[in-house]
């Protein structure tokens, strides 16, 4: 379903991603933790090519794309992945000018060619099933943090992705809106929706992840079920990882 | 002011609207239109990673911003006959006045561009939509809010730089001033009256620009 071999990206002189492989089933959840600056959202940006690595292998979906030096990936390819793919970013990236629905809408209309009828019903069963059906003519600057992400969820489902792909979705929510939006991606991972998570929020993590990955220096340092990664690993570092966050809850 | 001053004024106010509407605000309204197109064009080709045409972009608004108007439009009327082609006033202002706008609003095009954060364009990208797509039905709505307030002193700024095609004969509210004051001989009164007629065009102007920024406001939080 996915699957990464040897990846590596570099920004300048400073190797981001040193060599990621990693492999997840249709229909499980992927979620990368790790310290700021591990490379975790870099590499979470090189499933839709927000960034572009410089080397290895993506397969997602079926779609194989090799990386290297100045090869140059065809734009098809490219937008063929990004429409297998959708993105719900830390800052939300609603569109302003556009209503809940209308950011729905948009990608189906623009991308897909969908009639407006279509774009239109199917997105408000997509504002019904995260709960926003009344919030449909709002603009996205009358919406609360925590509603303006679920319609991001919304837009991210709305041209039917094969994977859903999660950029720290709460670190910018106040923290009584946290759990209206882990409830939504809970739903979705129960329905059975391949998705790939980077958050801090462990106890989530935990609870909603089949692989968990941990990410340092632009490493995988250890990657297991939660059970594995969490509570068995004897990795120095992991423990020292996990210890400083349970410290950070307490 | 004695009778027969007051009786010119009067006798001048029909004619100096006339031309105000049928010359002046035509020629400001074509050059703008026309402007900015080429100003949203210079922008994008100055935002593109195309070499040459880039340079080329640089070199138009490097050329119109460093040169007075008023030589670039005696050069186009008066000049350009001497090289075989030769224009109606009306297009030779026309010409010159576009070039002007696209050159200076190419500008302000791009710094609003510019201005929309990096996750716009991403989100754009992130549900399939093309550089073309994102830029149309994403960034360049929210961009043309943005520039509202400076496009609007632009084309302020054009409605007045208008006088500017009497130097050209081209017949609009300034140079219909001209002609009254060589019968009349009242510069003080003619010119001032002109003045007048700037100033309600461009208050007008003023007026609808907030009507304007009123109506992209309703997605925006203040």
């Amino acid at each position: 379903m996915i699957e990464i071999r040897d990846l590596h990206k570099s920004f300048g002189p400073l190797e981001v991603l040193k060599g990621i492989n990693l492999r997840l089933e249709h229909g499980k959840v992927l979620v990368i933790i790790g310290p700021s600056g591990s490379g975790k959202t870099t590499l979470l940006r090189c499933f839709n090519l927000l960034e572009l690595p410089d080397q290895g292998i993506l397969t997602v979906a079926g779609t194989e794309i090799r990386f290297a030096e100045k090869a140059k990936i065809p734009r098809k390819t490219v937008l063929g992945l990004r429409q297998k793919t959708g993105m719900v970013f830390q800052s939300y990236n609603l569109f302003p000018h556009m209503t809940a629905l209308g950011n729905v809408m948009e990608g189906q209309i623009t991308v897909q060619r969908r009639s407006r009828e279509e774009a239109r019903s199917r997105g408000l069963e997509l504002l019904g099933k995260v709960g926003l059906s009344d919030k449909a003519e709002a603009y996205p600057h009358q919406l609360s943090g925590g509603q303006q992400q679920r319609v991001a969820i919304a837009r991210a489902m709305a041209v039917e992705p094969e994977v859903l792909l999660f950029d720290e979705p709460t670190s910018a929510l106040d923290p009584e809106l946290v759990g209206e939006v882990l409830k939504v991606i809970r739903q979705l991972a129960s329905e059975g929706m391949t998705m790939v998570i980077v958050t801090h929020e462990m106890k989530f993590a935990a609870d909603v992840a089949d692989l968990i990955v941990l990410m340092d220096q632009g490493f995988i340092l250890e990657q297991g079920s939660p059970q594995q990664v969490l509570k068995q690993s004897q990795n120095p570092r992991v423990r020292q990882f996990l210890n400083r966050l349970s410290g950070d809850e307490q | 002011m004695d009778d027969r001053k007051l009786q010119i004024f009067m006798d001048s106010l029909l004619p100096l609207f006339k031309a105000g509407v049928a010359y002046t605000i035509p020629l400001a309204l074509v050059s703008f239109v026309l402007g900015l197109l080429l100003a949203v064009a210079t922008a994008l080709v100055r935002l593109s990673s195309w070499r040459i045409p880039e340079l080329i972009a640089r070199f138009y608004v490097w050329i119109i911003r460093g040169t007075p108007l008023l030589v670039q439009l005696f050069i186009i009327f008066y000049g350009l006959p001497s090289a075989g082609i030769v224009l109606d006033p009306f297009i030779a202002a026309v010409i010159g006045f576009t070039l002007s706008v696209g050159a200076y609003s190419s500008e302000i095009v791009r710094a609003a561009i510019l201005s929309i954060p990096k996750g716009q364009w991403e989100a754009a990208y992130s549900v399939g939509m093309t550089r073309g797509q994102a830029l149309r039905r994403i960034i360049l709505p929210q961009a043309a809010r943005v520039s509202v307030p400076p496009l609007a002193n632009s084309f302020i700024s054009l409605v007045k730089d208008t006088s500017l095609a009497a130097g050209i004969t081209y017949v609009e509210m300034f140079r219909t001033a001209q002609q009254i004051t060589a019968t009349t001989y009242e510069p003080l009164l003619l010119y001032s009256e002109a003045a007048l007629f700037y100033l309600l065009f461009c208050s007008v102007l003023s007026g609808l620009q907030n009507v304007l920024e009123k109506r992209f406001d309703r997605y925006t939080a203040r």
